[in-house]
């Protein structure tokens, strides 16, 4: 993969054509529409619209594709922050705050910063794809499954230790995530598992419902029993960041930029672990971690960022060797492969003007979505003037179709029932949610992962501690667990999960 | 189960008993020939932390002797609401194959706009066959998924 200032100012040039700035466009808006609609996320957003895509030549093609993927990121956070359903695993993180400010009547605000942090992390990154892509390229090839384990193994230690002084509960929420995960068959052997002799429960839990039970599900239910009448108490609503708003925001938005783009190079490592991680290290870097969970901007901006610098992060992988690194990219691949492109190294001295131009197009897209949403932010926030009993059952019915499109299973709709019911539990018992769905997304690459690190080494546990990078993660593991042990010992008083605390 | 102990020796006694059901059932899962990791594995450890964390948190409670923390349990009337609103999607999720998802959607949040808030039925059903036709419209006709449509599919 070489650079050269020819191919990107020739890039720009016909990205810049009236007619692929007109689909840059529709892609963008149609992506955003389509994250804003619960459970659609961007996997199914381009799949869905990838028919649509066949009128137009190869290069409009892909532009309005990358367009819908970022469009859909984006939308999916909106709903996360409006109404506490994130969309995707991805936005999760930013409803952890994002709501609590909506709830403050700071909607407005944290639909803004979560689009200039889009904004920024998106660019940064592109710059980071548009110049060191093919050094990263290689770092990227260096992860095996070692330690692939090794970082999600971190990642949940990590969020457990979020739940700060319920660790108890934190490793509890944890596995039983994993444990809804391990239901149905198993990944490498097909065996059926923990299916208490349930046909139905051979397809497996999806996390998609895990989600959308505990969070929006949930969170109605919370809100049903209190009658209240509106979702945010607070009456006076705020429409746009302010300037200190932002500059407060400054360092996340770098900070995320490179947390989601290094990490979005590794193949699999998909937003919905970038921003967790991201996440974290805003609580841990912030002078206020006790604001986190309670409304804090940053935890609205970190998040964000990541998501964006991800999607930058894995067009690398994608571009250079073909590999797409989590199911939106395996669409967007099957859409590059359908106009009978085959990415890979051949792709950048075949088609170097089909690869610059949709790197140039990226740009625009970035500049485009800050545009179209930034006037939007305040009809989005205005949904939440709606009072609560006209749209809680609209909540509730568009969960419903957004866990039952993942698979067309009825099933799925009742395990977000179920685990709505859970959450609701969760929410008054102090137990944290994170962990649980955190570990419901990452449970078959983990154990995928770990198995395939078995069978390199023939059996031995050692080789997670005799690879560099995966010695790395795994220590900073341990260390988060034995922080964690720790202040478990230390305090003998009632577990209450910080985030869920009153 | 008000307070904040109570509750935690209950939810932990049955994390506990879940755990033991958890190791139990993996047991019994069948072992595959040349694997380095039986699928039975997983479940198993998991069984095994939720047990064992589920005991703790109840002998941690136990032990406890601060000031009592009162969990925020509904009253009676806020109770019968989380049940009903259960119960409606419940029923809901029976009716989704027969009637098909527009006409069971506009029934469930017909019912839970009049039950939750009071408005006057006509307002209610008015919204819910709204909601209903959006579904019909942008999810079935525009994206074409292939949700159940009950009688309005021929």
């Amino acid at each position: 993969m070489f650079f050269s200032w020819d191919y990107l100012f020739q890039g720009f040039v016909t990205a810049l054509s009236w007619q692929n700035l007109f689909w840059a466009f529709v892609g963008c808006f149609m992506g955003t529409l389509i994250g804003v609609l619960p459970g659609i996320g961007p996997t199914s957003g381009i799949a869905i619209l990838l028919p649509l895509t066949t009128v137009l030549n190869p290069i409009s093609a892909i532009i309005m594709m990358a367009a819908i993927y970022y469009g859909a990121m984006y939308g999916g956070s909106t709903t996360a922050i409006v109404v506490n359903i994130p969309g995707e695993s991805a936005s999760v993180p930013t409803a952890l705050d994002g709501y609590e400010l909506a709830k403050q009547g700071r909607a407005g605000p944290a639909l803004g910063i979560a689009a200039i942090s889009s904004f920024v992390a998106g660019t940064l990154s592109l710059l980071g794809l548009t110049f060191f892509a093919p050094a990263l390229a290689s770092v990227a090839l260096a992860f095996g499954p070692p330690e692939y384990f090794a970082l999600m193994f971190m990642g949940l230690s990590l969020v457990i230790s979020l739940s700060q002084r319920a660790l108890l509960k934190g490793v509890i929420s944890m596995a039983l995530g994993l444990l809804a995960a391990t239901i149905g068959q198993d990944p490498l052997t097909g065996d059926v598992r923990l299916t208490f002799g349930s046909e139905e429960l051979i397809a497996g839990v999806n996390f998609i419902s895990v989600i959308i039970g505990l969070f929006a599900i949930g969170e109605v239910l919370v809100n049903v029993e209190r009658a209240i009448t509106h979702i945010y108490e607070h009456k006076k609503l705020e429409w746009m960041p302010k300037w200190s708003d932002i500059k407060q925001c400054a360092g996340s938005m770098i900070r995320s930029s490179f947390i989601g783009f290094f990490l979005g190079l590794l193949p699999g490592c998909s937003p919905s672990v970038t921003t967790f991680v991201a996440y974290d290290v805003e609580k841990r870097v912030s002078k206020h971690p006790e604001r986190f969970g309670k409304g804090a901007m940053e935890g609205v901006a970190g998040p964000e960022g990541a998501n964006n610098a991800t999607v930058s992060g894995c067009f690398v992988p994608l571009f250079a060797f073909g590999l797409p690194t989590g199911p939106a990219m395996a669409v967007l691949l099957g859409g590059l492969m359908m106009y009978g492109l085959q990415p890979g190294p051949m792709l950048f001295t075949q088609n170097p003007q089909f690869v610059w131009t949709v790197i140039a197009s990226m740009y625009i897209g970035n500049v485009i979505l800050l545009v179209l949403n930034l006037p939007l932010v305040g009809m989005w926030a205005r949904i939440a003037l709606l009072p609560f009993p006209v749209l809680g059952p609209l909540i509730v019915i568009f969960s419903i179709i957004g866990a039952y499109s993942v698979r067309y299973l009825l099933l799925d709709i009742w395990v977000a029932l179920i685990f709505g019911v859970l959450g609701y539990f969760a929410r008054k018992l102090g137990f944290p949610i994170a962990p649980m769905v955190l570990a419901s997304v990452l449970a078959q690459m983990l154990e995928a992962s770990f198995q395939q690190s078995l069978l390199i080494s023939h059996g031995s546990l050692l080789i997670f501690f005799n690879r560099p990078i995966a010695v790395a993660f795994m220590v900073l593991a341990f260390v988060s667990i034995g922080r964690g042990l720790w202040a478990e010992f230390r305090d003998r008083g009632l577990e209450v999960a910080e985030e869920d605390k009153d | 189960m008000k307070s904040q102990r109570f509750s935690d020796m209950v939810s932990g006694i049955f994390l506990a008993l879940l755990g033991l059901v958890v190791v139990l059932a993996a047991i019994q899962i069948k072992g595959a020939p040349d694997v380095r990791m039986q699928p039975r594995t997983l479940p198993l450890i998991l069984g095994w932390i939720v047990g064992v964390a589920g005991a703790a948190l109840a002998f941690r409670a136990w032990r406890y002797r601060g000031p009592v923390r009162i969990v925020p349990w509904p009253d009676r009337v806020g109770t019968l609401r989380v049940g009903v609103t259960l119960a409606a999607l419940i029923v809901f999720l029976l009716l989704v194959e027969p009637l098909g998802m527009p006409l069971s959607s506009s029934l469930l949040v017909g019912f839970l706009v009049w039950y939750l808030g009071g408005y006057r039925p006509i307002y209610a059903g008015l919204l819910g066959l709204a909601t209903g036709g959006t579904i019909y419209v942008v999810f079935i006709r525009l994206l074409n998924l292939s949700f159940p449509i009950g009688p309005l599919g021929r």
